[in-house]
């Protein structure tokens, strides 16, 4: 079967993105448990949100 | 932020049948990116939707995206006539598709699933395979990043067996 030609090209990005990809960051991921992960997620999401208000409140002050 | 725990466990004590997809299925088979949403696929019974308009009306659903003051209700009868709906709640966004696209509807999905222990109960997620096809369904851009990722994980969780 011939692939379509979205499809190969799509392979293509998925290839060329998959060179970027830290392999020691999945490794020490998948070292954790899954809880472990979920929970790491949470505290990412958190320090997210600290950054982006830290951030906003940054702009807003060099605005005056 | 989205509070995991608190959307799953309300979920779960209502009895809601549901499967979890997207970026947390992604974070369980070991990825590494941020997700700001829960995404489950559910299952379209009128008792199930029932259980679901319950679980999910304490944290004030509401489209995200859209106008203030849109007479929206995440109803029953809202949840037959739609099928998937992206909600702002006052606990995080959360995503609920009746469908995914790659794998089907919430039967084709449980038979690509595994059930794990998370926060002390059992849910079930779509196992890493589907996933990946419903990225490669999706086809944006940013899904094709993700396949990255994910065939990554793949290539090495089959390595260390």
């Amino acid at each position: 079967m011939i692939a379509s030609p979205d499809l190969e090209s799509a392979d293509l990005v998925v290839e060329f993105y998959k060179d970027g990809v830290d392999r020691t960051l999945i490794r020490e991921n998948l070292r954790r448990s899954p809880e472990e992960r979920i929970r790491a997620l949470e505290s990412l999401q958190r320090f997210a949100a600290e950054v982006r208000r830290a951030g906003a409140l940054t702009r807003k002050d060099d605005a005056k | 932020m989205t509070q995991f725990e608190t959307l799953l466990s309300a979920l779960k004590k209502e009895g809601v049948s549901f499967i979890i997809i997207g970026g947390v299925a992604a974070t369980f088979h070991g990825s590494a990116r941020l997700t700001n949403d829960l995404d489950v696929v559910y299952e379209r019974s009128a008792e199930n939707i029932e259980r679901l308009a319950r679980a999910v009306a304490p944290f004030k659903p509401y489209l995200r995206g859209a106008p203030e003051g849109l007479p929206f209700r995440f109803d029953p009868a809202t949840i037959k006539r739609g099928l998937n709906f992206t909600l702002r709640t006052d606990v995080g966004d959360f995503d609920l598709l009746g469908e995914l696209t790659g794998v089907g509807s919430f039967a084709a999905v449980e038979v690509e699933s595994l059930e794990a222990s998370l926060f002390g109960a059992t849910y079930r997620f779509i196992n890493l395979n589907a996933l990946i096809r419903s990225k490669r369904a999706a086809g944006r851009a940013k899904d094709l990043e993700v396949v990255a990722e994910l065939e990554v994980i793949r290539e090495e969780r089959d390595q260390q067996r």
